[in-house]
C-alpha cells in the first residue's frame, strides 16, 4: 500500500515508517497538516496515518478539509490518550478508525486493510444480506449461519464473531480489532477472551473430516478463509 | 447545623428576654413617674386647701372646695371631707371606699365617676374632721391599656423584624455552607474542576469563597502535575515498548528463529503494557472526565455479556461460572469503564481461586442503588488483607506468583467510584464476596 503518515514526533514517524516499510508498505511522512494536505493533492495514497495532535492545524481540522476538498481515502487517527471524547471527535471530523498509540505496525496494517475493504463493498453497491466465506454463510439479519449447508448452532459472542471474521474474510483481524468491533470494548480485558472464544467457534464449524476455516496468525490475529 | 440553629434559638430568646424586660421596666417607670408627679400635686393643693383655715371649721372647708372645684387649674381635682367617723360631710366628689391616712391608688371599681386610675390623699383637717383630694393618674380615658397596647406592638414589630432578620441571616448563611458542601462532595466524587459560586456583590462571603477556590485551583493543578507525570511516564514508556514487542513479533515470525522461545519474553511485553494501559485508565477514570459522557445503560445487558464471554474463559480452567438471566436495571454511567469493571471482578475472582472453583454473579437493586455481587467458594481472603487488595499495586503474597499486575480492583473502585458507588470485599464463608455498588437513575 502507499500511505502517508502524518506525525509531528519524528522519532515515532521514522519507527512507524520502517516498520511498516518492513511490511512492505511505500511511506511516505509529512510532520504537519499543512504539508499532509499538499502532499494528498499532488499523488494518490491509499491510506493516510494521522497524529491528532499536530502543532498548529490539529488532526481533527486536517480530516475536516481532506474531506472538504473530496478526499474519500481512509484515515485512521493516532492518539497518544484513548480519551474517548477526542475519539468521537476523530470520527466526526470524518477519520474512519482511531487508534491508541503506540500501536504495533501489524495493528495499523490489519486495520487499513480491512478499511480498504470496507471501501470496496460499498463501490460494489452495499453490504448485502448474506456473507459468503468458501463453504460459511452468514446471514446478520436473519442472525443465522451455515457451513455447507448444515445450520449451525451458534451462541450471540460466536455468531458476532463469525460475522465479523466472514465480513473481513480474506484478511487478517488482529484481537484488539474482535474485541473492539464483537464486543464493543474499547479496553483490553486481561484474559484472552478472544482465544477462547475462537476456540469454542471453530468446535461447532468443524464437523467431522471438515477443513478449519479459521487462520491464526501468531501475535497478529485471525483469518477466516475467503 | 445543629450548633448554628441553637445559637439562633437562643440569640432569638434572649433578645425577646430583653425586649420584655426593657418594656416592663420603661412602662413601670414612667408610671412611677406619673404617680409622684400626681402625688405631689395633690399634696400641694391640700396644703392650699386647708391654708389659714382654723382646724375642725368645715364650713370653711366646703366653701373652699366650691370655690377650688370652680377654679380652672384645679377644677379636674376631687375633694371629699369626712367627719371622724368616715361619713361623708361634702366635696365634689363620693368616694365609697374608706382610705386610710396617707396616699392610696384609686381604680375604676372605687366608683368615682369619670375616673378610671388616680391617688387619693387623706388627711387630718383638724377636729376630727379629714379631707380627701383625688387626682387622675390617666389624662386621658383608658391611657395605661392603651400605653400597654402602645408597647406590644412597638417591641412585638422589634421582635418581628429581628425575627425575620435571624431567619434570612440564616437562610444565606446555610445556602453558602450549602453551596461549599456541594462543591467539597463534588471534588470528592472526583470532579476537581467543581469551585464554589462567588457572590457577585462582594463581600466576606465572596472573599471567602475566592479563598476557598484559589485553594482548589491549587490542588487542582498540582493534582493535574502529578497525573500528567505518571501519564506522561505510563506513556513514554509504553512507546519504546510497544516498538520492541513488534520487534520480537517479526522476528517470531522467521524461519530460522525458534518462536516458542520468544513467546515468553512477547507476553512479558504484554503483561508491561497491559499494567500502563490499566494506570493510563485509572488516570483517565479518576479525572473524572468521562462523566461528561454518562447515558442511562442497561446494566443487566453489560453484566449478561461479561458473564456469556467469561463462562467459557472458566470453563477452560475447570472452573464454572454461573450468572444469567438478570432482571432489566438501568443505571446513569458509561458503558465501556462499567463493562471493564463487570470483567475485572469476574476476571479477579477466576485470577485469584484454583480449578473446581464456582463463582457466581448477581445483579439487583436494593433501594436507590444498584448491587452486583460476584461471589466465589474459593479460599477468600483474610479480613485485614482486604484493603491492601483494594490498594493499587497492593498485591497479596498468596497471589504474587500469578499473572496480573495488581490494578484489577483499584480501577473496578475508582468506576464505582466515578459512578457514585462503591466497591467491599467481604467474607462468602469459606469464599469472597466482592460487592459493587451503583447509584441508580435519579
Amino acid at each position: 500500500m502507499k500511505l502517508l503518515i502524518v506525525e509531528d514526533d519524528r522519532d515515532y514517524a521514522a519507527a512507524l515508517r520502517e516498520d511498516l516499510a518492513a511490511l512492505d508498505h511505500q511511506v511516505t511522512v509529512a510532520d504537519n497538516g499543512r504539508d499532509a494536505l499538499l502532499a494528498l493533492e499532488r499523488d494518490r495514497y491509499d491510506a493516510v496515518i494521522l497524529d491528532r495532535m499536530l502543532p498548529q492545524m490539529d488532526g481533527a481540522a486536517v480530516v475536516r478539509h481532506a474531506r472538504e476538498r473530496g478526499q474519500t481515502l481512509p484515515v485512521l487517527m493516532l492518539s497518544a490518550l484513548g480519551r474517548s471524547i477526542e475519539k468521537v471527535d476523530g470520527l466526526e471530523a470524518g477519520a474512519d478508525d482511531y487508534v491508541v498509540k503506540p500501536t504495533p505496525a501489524s495493528e495499523i496494517e490489519a486495520r487499513l486493510r480491512a478499511l480498504l475493504r470496507a471501501r470496496g463493498w460499498q463501490q460494489q453497491g452495499g453490504e448485502g444480506d448474506t456473507l459468503r466465506a468458501g463453504d460459511i454463510v452468514v446471514s446478520p439479519g436473519q442472525h443465522r449461519a451455515w457451513r455447507n449447508g448444515r445450520a449451525l448452532d451458534l451462541a450471540k459472542l460466536e455468531f458476532g464473531l463469525l460475522t465479523e471474521l466472514a465480513r473481513h474474510a480474506g484478511s487478517y483481524l488482529t484481537r484488539a480489532m474482535l474485541v473492539e468491533r464483537v464486543w464493543g470494548y474499547d479496553f483490553e480485558p486481561s484474559t484472552n477472551i478472544v482465544d477462547v472464544q475462537v476456540r469454542s467457534l471453530r468446535r461447532k464449524l468443524c464437523g467431522p473430516g471438515e477443513v478449519d476455516p479459521i487462520v491464526t496468525k501468531r501475535s497478529v490475529g485471525y483469518m477466516l478463509r475467503a | 447545623m445543629s450548633s448554628l440553629r441553637a445559637l439562633t434559638l437562643f440569640f432569638l430568646a434572649a433578645f425577646a428576654a430583653a425586649a420584655v424586660l426593657a418594656s416592663y421596666l420603661t412602662y413601670a417607670a414612667s408610671r412611677a413617674a406619673v404617680v409622684s408627679a400626681v402625688d405631689q400635686r395633690i399634696g400641694e393643693v391640700g396644703d392650699a386647701m386647708l391654708s389659714a383655715v382654723a382646724p375642725g371649721d368645715s364650713r370653711a372647708i366646703l366653701r373652699r372646695i366650691d370655690a377650688f372645684s370652680r377654679r380652672r387649674d384645679t377644677g379636674d381635682i376631687g375633694f371629699e371631707l369626712e367627719d371622724s367617723r368616715g361619713r361623708r360631710i361634702g366635696g365634689n366628689v363620693v368616694l365609697e371606699r374608706a382610705v386610710p391616712l396617707g396616699f392610696t391608688t384609686l381604680r375604676r371599681r372605687d366608683g368615682i365617676v369619670g375616673l378610671s386610675a388616680g391617688r387619693a390623699q387623706v388627711r387630718d383637717a383638724g377636729g376630727g374632721l379629714r379631707l380627701i383630694t383625688i387626682a387622675e393618674t390617666e389624662p386621658i380615658e383608658g391611657y395605661s391599656a392603651t400605653r400597654v397596647r402602645l408597647y406590644l406592638i412597638g417591641f412585638g414589630t422589634l421582635l418581628a423584624v429581628v425575627l425575620a432578620g435571624t431567619a434570612s441571616f440564616g437562610w444565606i448563611v446555610r445556602r453558602r455552607i450549602g453551596e461549599v458542601r456541594a462543591t467539597a462532595a463534588a471534588i470528592i466524587d472526583g470532579d476537581l474542576s467543581r469551585r464554589v459560586p462567588v457572590p457577585a456583590r462582594g463581600g466576606a462571603f465572596a472573599d471567602q469563597a475566592e479563598a476557598f477556590n484559589r485553594a482548589l485551583d491549587r490542588i487542582a493543578a498540582l493534582v493535574e502535575q502529578l497525573r500528567g507525570v505518571s501519564s506522561d511516564v505510563a506513556h513514554d514508556l509504553r512507546t519504546p515498548l510497544a516498538r520492541l514487542r513488534a520487534r520480537l513479533a517479526r522476528l517470531a515470525e522467521r524461519p530460522t528463529v525458534s518462536g516458542a522461545e520468544l513467546e515468553p519474553a512477547l507476553a512479558a511485553c504484554d503483561d508491561v503494557l497491559a499494567l500502563f494501559a490499566a494506570i493510563l485508565r485509572i488516570a483517565e477514570v479518576t479525572a473524572g472526565e468521562r462523566r461528561a459522557g454518562f447515558r442511562p445503560v442497561d446494566l443487566a445487558a453489560l453484566t449478561e455479556q461479561a458473564c456469556d464471554t467469561l463462562t467459557a474463559v472458566a470453563a477452560e480452567r475447570g472452573q464454572r461460572l454461573t450468572g444469567a438471566p438478570f432482571a432489566p436495571l438501568t443505571v446513569r454511567g458509561d458503558p465501556q469503564l462499567l463493562s471493564q469493571a463487570l470483567l475485572n471482578l469476574i476476571e479477579n475472582a477466576l485470577h485469584h481461586t484454583p480449578a473446581g472453583t464456582h463463582v457466581t454473579v448477581t445483579l439487583g437493586r436494593e433501594s436507590e442503588t444498584a448491587v452486583l455481587r460476584v461471589c466465589d467458594n474459593g479460599p477468600g481472603i483474610p479480613p485485614e488483607a482486604r484493603a491492601l487488595a483494594l490498594r493499587r499495586f497492593g498485591r497479596l503474597e498468596t497471589s504474587r506468583h500469578r499473572p496480573g499486575h495488581g490494578l484489577g480492583l483499584p480501577l473496578v473502585e475508582a468506576v464505582a467510584r466515578l459512578h457514585g458507588g462503591t466497591l467491599t470485599l467481604a467474607d462468602a464463608a469459606p469464599g469472597l464476596e466482592a460487592v459493587m455498588t451503583l447509584r441508580m437513575e435519579a
